[in-house]
């Protein structure tokens, strides 16, 4: 009995080498007019480790798909730019927030209110973080 | 000694009058300016044009699919945000900053009218953008038009947009300008508001505007 008990411990050990290298903080979407087919969700990412940690991809059982997108206003021109990766740099922080980086949540797959939660999951390096948001009506 | 002093001769007479009478008329002018040129109003964020541009006879459709006609933004200000309900980042944000800056603008606000003019026609029917645009306000209202109807009313507004394709074909989105354009009770353009849109500048801005002509 004690050997699957080891092995799993070793499988185990990646994920647990130390403290966890990325934390979340203020993770939130915002409410959206109902039937939105598409919500923005927010974070601020802590990266608590020495090397860059870079985020591109996230998903989420409540949502049909989800997309790392950016806002950028250029030359009076609002344009969403697709496919975007966010580097927390060694040591630091990274924000995603209105008007700059967001998650694109497409397909909500139940209506979501302001006070519900929504875990969706980041795929960052290779660390699965998984992050819990609030459901809010302003910013 | 001068003999200009004692004795002027008729063509120096004659052209006395004519300065005279030039001065006087161009005092006369700069009366009129000042007193029949509408109150001038300066804004913070953003710019009024010298004069404003009248709109061009156009239709588009309201969120209650009914026509929307330049005739119909006569006799109130309006704000027009080109946007699409297909966009939860900036849109929700610049409408909800919206709502806060009518809240503050208090009585005042109903000779303000916002109106998200949407550029996604083909995913923005009548239905969603109600549903959408009264989740802010339920004195919102929104508008689009099928095209080329859409971007001679876009052009004639100076908002531009494009379409930009996604992975599947209902995914696109949609580049489009993030001024939001005056419309003063003539039915005129007055100015444009440029990102980014802050509430207290916002308010003391059209404050002034809805102060000085209502």
């Amino acid at each position: 009995m004690r050997w699957p008990a080891f092995s799993a411990a070793l499988l185990a050990l990646p994920a647990c080498a130390g403290a966890e290298p990325l934390s979340a903080e203020n993770a939130w979407i915002r409410e959206a007019p109902p039937g939105a087919p598409v919500m923005a969700g927010y974070l601020r990412l802590h990266n608590h480790s020495g090397q860059p940690i870079r985020c591109s991809r996230a998903s989420g059982a409540d949502f049909g798909a989800i997309e790392l997108h950016r806002t950028l206003l250029e030359g009076g021109t609002s344009r969403m730019l697709r496919d975007q990766t966010v580097e927390v740099p060694a040591g630091g922080s990274a924000e995603l927030g209105p008007g700059g980086y967001h998650l694109m949540l497409l397909g909500p797959q139940r209506p979501l209110a302001a006070g519900d939660t929504v875990r969706v999951t980041l795929h960052c390096d290779g660390h699965d973080l998984a992050v819990d948001f609030t459901v809010r009506s302003a910013p | 000694m001068s003999r200009t002093e004692t004795a002027p001769n008729p063509a120096s007479r004659s052209a006395l009058i004519v300065l005279v009478a030039a001065l006087a008329l161009i005092a006369g002018l700069l009366a009129a300016v000042f007193l029949y040129a509408p109150k001038s109003v300066a804004i913070e964020s953003g710019t009024l044009l010298q004069t404003p541009r009248p709109l061009p006879a156009f239709t588009l459709t309201d969120e209650n699919g009914a026509p929307l006609t330049p005739e119909q933004l006569r006799g109130q200000w309006t704000l027009i945000f080109p946007g699409f309900t297909y966009c939860p980042d900036v849109c929700p944000t610049t409408l909800g900053l919206l709502k806060t800056v009518e809240a503050a603008l208090g009585e005042r606000a109903e000779r303000l009218q916002v109106l998200l003019l949407s550029v996604d026609p083909e995913r923005d029917t009548p239905e969603t953008m109600k549903r959408y645009v009264q989740y802010f306000s339920p004195r919102f209202k929104g508008a689009t038009a099928a095209e080329p109807e859409l971007r001679r009313v876009a052009q004639a507004l100076g908002v531009a947009y494009v379409r930009v394709p996604g992975e599947t074909a209902g995914s696109y989105t949609m580049d489009h300008s993030a001024a939001l354009v005056l419309i003063d009770p003539d039915a005129a353009i007055a100015g444009y508001f440029m990102p980014p849109l802050r509430v207290d500048a916002l308010v003391a801005d059209l404050g002034r505007l809805l102060d000085s002509r209502s």
